[in-house]
Protein backbone atom coordinates (compact mmCIF):
# COMPACT_ATOMS: atom_id res chain seq x y z
CA UNK A 1 0.00 0.00 0.00
CA UNK A 2 1.54 3.29 -1.08
CA UNK A 3 1.75 6.31 1.19
CA UNK A 4 2.34 4.34 4.38
CA UNK A 5 5.36 6.49 5.29
CA UNK A 6 3.20 9.59 5.28
CA UNK A 7 0.52 7.77 7.28
CA UNK A 8 3.10 6.78 9.86
CA UNK A 9 4.04 10.46 10.18
CA UNK A 10 0.42 11.41 10.72
CA UNK A 11 0.04 8.61 13.24
CA UNK A 12 3.05 9.75 15.24
CA UNK A 13 1.90 13.35 15.16
CA UNK A 14 -1.75 12.86 16.10
CA UNK A 15 -1.96 9.51 17.87
CA UNK A 16 -2.50 11.22 21.24
CA UNK A 17 -5.65 12.89 19.99
CA UNK A 18 -6.90 10.73 17.12
CA UNK A 19 -7.49 7.00 17.02
CA UNK A 20 -5.92 5.43 13.92
CA UNK A 21 -7.29 2.17 12.57
CA UNK A 22 -5.91 0.31 9.59
CA UNK A 23 -8.72 -1.86 8.26
CA UNK A 24 -7.12 -4.70 6.39
CA UNK A 25 -9.22 -5.68 3.39
CA UNK A 26 -9.11 -7.92 0.34
CA UNK A 27 -5.80 -8.01 -1.53
CA UNK A 28 -5.76 -5.41 -4.26
CA UNK A 29 -3.27 -7.12 -6.52
CA UNK A 30 -3.22 -10.79 -5.59
CA UNK A 31 -0.97 -13.22 -7.41
CA UNK A 32 -4.04 -14.98 -8.72
CA UNK A 33 -5.63 -11.74 -9.84
CA UNK A 34 -4.36 -8.36 -10.98
CA UNK A 35 -0.62 -7.93 -10.96
CA UNK A 36 1.56 -5.90 -13.26
CA UNK A 37 4.82 -7.44 -12.22
CA UNK A 38 6.58 -9.28 -15.02
CA UNK A 39 9.99 -10.94 -14.54
CA UNK A 40 12.01 -7.76 -15.13
CA UNK A 41 9.74 -5.69 -12.92
CA UNK A 42 9.93 -8.32 -10.19
CA UNK A 43 13.72 -8.19 -10.36
CA UNK A 44 13.77 -4.40 -10.11
CA UNK A 45 11.31 -4.40 -7.25
CA UNK A 46 13.24 -7.09 -5.40
CA UNK A 47 16.41 -5.07 -5.82
CA UNK A 48 15.21 -1.55 -5.15
CA UNK A 49 12.05 -1.99 -3.12
CA UNK A 50 12.30 -5.34 -1.37
CA UNK A 51 9.44 -4.55 0.94
CA UNK A 52 7.03 -3.92 -1.92
CA UNK A 53 4.41 -6.58 -2.09
CA UNK A 54 4.26 -8.74 -5.17
CA UNK A 55 2.67 -12.09 -5.56
CA UNK A 56 0.60 -12.28 -2.42
CA UNK A 57 -2.12 -14.86 -3.00
CA UNK A 58 -5.63 -13.72 -2.10
CA UNK A 59 -6.40 -15.15 1.36
CA UNK A 60 -9.23 -17.66 1.43
CA UNK A 61 -9.67 -17.82 5.21
CA UNK A 62 -9.84 -15.18 7.92
CA UNK A 63 -6.72 -16.68 9.46
CA UNK A 64 -4.80 -16.22 6.20
CA UNK A 65 -6.01 -12.67 5.95
CA UNK A 66 -4.87 -12.00 9.51
CA UNK A 67 -1.43 -13.39 8.66
CA UNK A 68 -1.27 -11.16 5.59
CA UNK A 69 -2.26 -8.18 7.75
CA UNK A 70 0.54 -8.99 10.18
CA UNK A 71 3.04 -9.24 7.31
CA UNK A 72 1.80 -5.95 5.97
CA UNK A 73 2.48 -4.17 9.24
CA UNK A 74 6.01 -5.54 9.35
CA UNK A 75 6.75 -4.94 5.69
CA UNK A 76 5.28 -1.47 5.39
CA UNK A 77 6.90 -0.37 8.62
CA UNK A 78 3.86 1.36 10.01
CA UNK A 79 2.60 0.93 13.54
CA UNK A 80 -1.07 1.66 13.00
CA UNK A 81 -3.35 -0.64 14.99
CA UNK A 82 -4.79 -3.08 12.46
CA UNK A 83 -8.16 -4.78 12.34
CA UNK A 84 -9.12 -7.28 9.68
CA UNK A 85 -12.29 -7.19 7.60
CA UNK A 86 -14.18 -10.47 7.50
CA UNK A 87 -14.08 -12.56 4.34
CA UNK A 88 -17.53 -11.30 3.35
CA UNK A 89 -15.85 -7.86 2.88
CA UNK A 90 -18.83 -6.30 4.65
CA UNK A 91 -16.94 -3.32 6.02
CA UNK A 92 -14.96 -2.54 2.88
CA UNK A 93 -18.25 -2.77 0.97
CA UNK A 94 -20.01 -0.39 3.37
CA UNK A 95 -17.20 2.11 2.85
CA UNK A 96 -16.62 1.30 -0.85
CA UNK A 97 -13.02 0.99 0.21
CA UNK A 98 -11.43 -1.42 -2.27
CA UNK A 99 -8.53 -1.23 -3.07
CA UNK A 100 -7.64 1.61 -0.65
CA UNK A 101 -9.46 4.54 0.92
CA UNK A 102 -9.12 7.06 3.76
CA UNK A 103 -11.82 8.41 6.05
CA UNK A 104 -11.91 10.57 9.14
CA UNK A 105 -14.73 10.06 11.64
CA UNK A 106 -15.42 12.88 14.09
CA UNK A 107 -16.12 12.50 17.77
CA UNK A 108 -19.87 12.38 17.06
CA UNK A 109 -19.36 9.35 14.83
CA UNK A 110 -19.94 11.25 11.60
CA UNK A 111 -17.76 11.36 8.51
CA UNK A 112 -15.54 14.44 8.63
CA UNK A 113 -13.44 13.50 5.62
CA UNK A 114 -14.09 11.00 2.86
CA UNK A 115 -11.16 10.35 0.56
CA UNK A 116 -11.70 9.15 -2.97
CA UNK A 117 -11.32 5.49 -3.94
CA UNK A 118 -7.74 4.34 -4.36
CA UNK A 119 -5.28 4.25 -5.81
CA UNK A 120 -5.82 7.72 -7.32
CA UNK A 121 -7.95 9.08 -4.49
CA UNK A 122 -5.61 7.84 -1.75
CA UNK A 123 -4.16 11.10 -0.40
CA UNK A 124 -2.69 11.00 3.12
CA UNK A 125 -1.93 14.73 2.91
CA UNK A 126 -5.64 15.44 2.53
CA UNK A 127 -6.33 13.32 5.58
CA UNK A 128 -3.69 15.29 7.46
CA UNK A 129 -5.36 18.57 6.56
CA UNK A 130 -8.74 17.17 7.62
CA UNK A 131 -7.32 16.14 10.98
CA UNK A 132 -5.76 19.56 11.36
CA UNK A 133 -9.10 21.22 10.61
CA UNK A 134 -10.89 18.99 13.10
CA UNK A 135 -8.30 19.25 15.84
CA UNK A 136 -6.00 22.23 15.50
CA UNK A 137 -2.44 21.34 16.40
CA UNK A 138 -1.55 23.12 19.65
CA UNK A 139 2.00 23.54 18.59
CA UNK B 1 2.18 -15.09 -13.53
CA UNK B 2 -1.32 -14.14 -14.71
CA UNK B 3 -1.86 -13.38 -18.33
CA UNK B 4 -2.68 -9.94 -19.67
CA UNK B 5 -6.25 -11.13 -20.10
CA UNK B 6 -6.33 -12.04 -16.39
CA UNK B 7 -5.03 -8.57 -15.49
CA UNK B 8 -7.70 -6.89 -17.52
CA UNK B 9 -10.40 -9.18 -16.15
CA UNK B 10 -9.37 -8.47 -12.56
CA UNK B 11 -9.07 -4.73 -13.12
CA UNK B 12 -12.53 -4.74 -14.65
CA UNK B 13 -13.85 -6.64 -11.62
CA UNK B 14 -12.42 -4.00 -9.29
CA UNK B 15 -13.87 -1.19 -11.37
CA UNK B 16 -17.26 -2.91 -11.47
CA UNK B 17 -17.06 -3.40 -7.71
CA UNK B 18 -16.28 0.28 -7.18
CA UNK B 19 -19.07 1.28 -9.52
CA UNK B 20 -21.50 -0.89 -7.55
CA UNK B 21 -20.51 0.31 -4.09
CA UNK B 22 -19.57 3.94 -4.67
CA UNK B 23 -23.16 5.27 -4.57
CA UNK B 24 -23.59 3.98 -1.00
CA UNK B 25 -20.18 5.15 0.26
CA UNK B 26 -20.60 7.41 3.30
CA UNK B 27 -20.18 11.12 2.64
CA UNK B 28 -19.14 13.99 4.85
CA UNK B 29 -21.78 14.48 7.52
CA UNK B 30 -23.15 10.92 7.30
CA UNK B 31 -23.05 8.63 10.32
CA UNK B 32 -20.05 6.35 9.81
CA UNK B 33 -21.18 2.73 9.32
CA UNK B 34 -20.33 0.87 12.50
CA UNK B 35 -18.20 -2.26 12.55
CA UNK B 36 -16.78 -4.69 15.07
CA UNK B 37 -13.64 -6.40 13.77
CA UNK B 38 -10.84 -8.53 15.17
CA UNK B 39 -7.20 -7.49 15.35
CA UNK B 40 -4.60 -9.00 13.04
CA UNK B 41 -3.57 -11.33 15.87
CA UNK B 42 -7.17 -12.27 16.48
CA UNK B 43 -6.77 -11.53 20.18
CA UNK B 44 -9.11 -8.57 20.57
CA UNK B 45 -12.00 -6.83 18.86
CA UNK B 46 -12.49 -3.16 18.04
CA UNK B 47 -15.87 -1.48 17.60
CA UNK B 48 -15.85 1.83 15.77
CA UNK B 49 -18.73 3.25 17.82
CA UNK B 50 -16.76 2.66 21.02
CA UNK B 51 -14.81 5.85 20.20
CA UNK B 52 -17.95 7.96 19.84
CA UNK B 53 -17.92 10.81 22.33
CA UNK B 54 -14.25 10.17 23.03
CA UNK B 55 -12.03 10.91 20.05
CA UNK B 56 -12.00 11.08 16.26
CA UNK B 57 -10.97 8.01 14.26
CA UNK B 58 -8.84 7.96 11.11
CA UNK B 59 -9.73 4.93 9.02
CA UNK B 60 -7.10 3.58 6.63
CA UNK B 61 -8.44 0.90 4.32
CA UNK B 62 -5.92 -1.15 2.42
CA UNK B 63 -4.10 -4.43 2.00
CA UNK B 64 -0.59 -5.77 1.64
CA UNK B 65 -0.69 -5.24 -2.09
Amino acid sequence: MKGTGRLQELYERYRDRVEFLHVYIREAHPKDGWSFAGPVMRHLIARYAPTAAIGMPDPTTLEERREAAGSCQLSAGHELPTVVDDLDDAVSSAYAALPTRLYLVDVEGRIAYAGGPGPYGFKPDELGRAIEALIPDPG
Amino acid sequence: MPSLAAHVRYRNQIMAWQHEHEPSAPRVGDVAPDFDLSSSRGDRRTRLSAFRGKRPVALVFGSYT
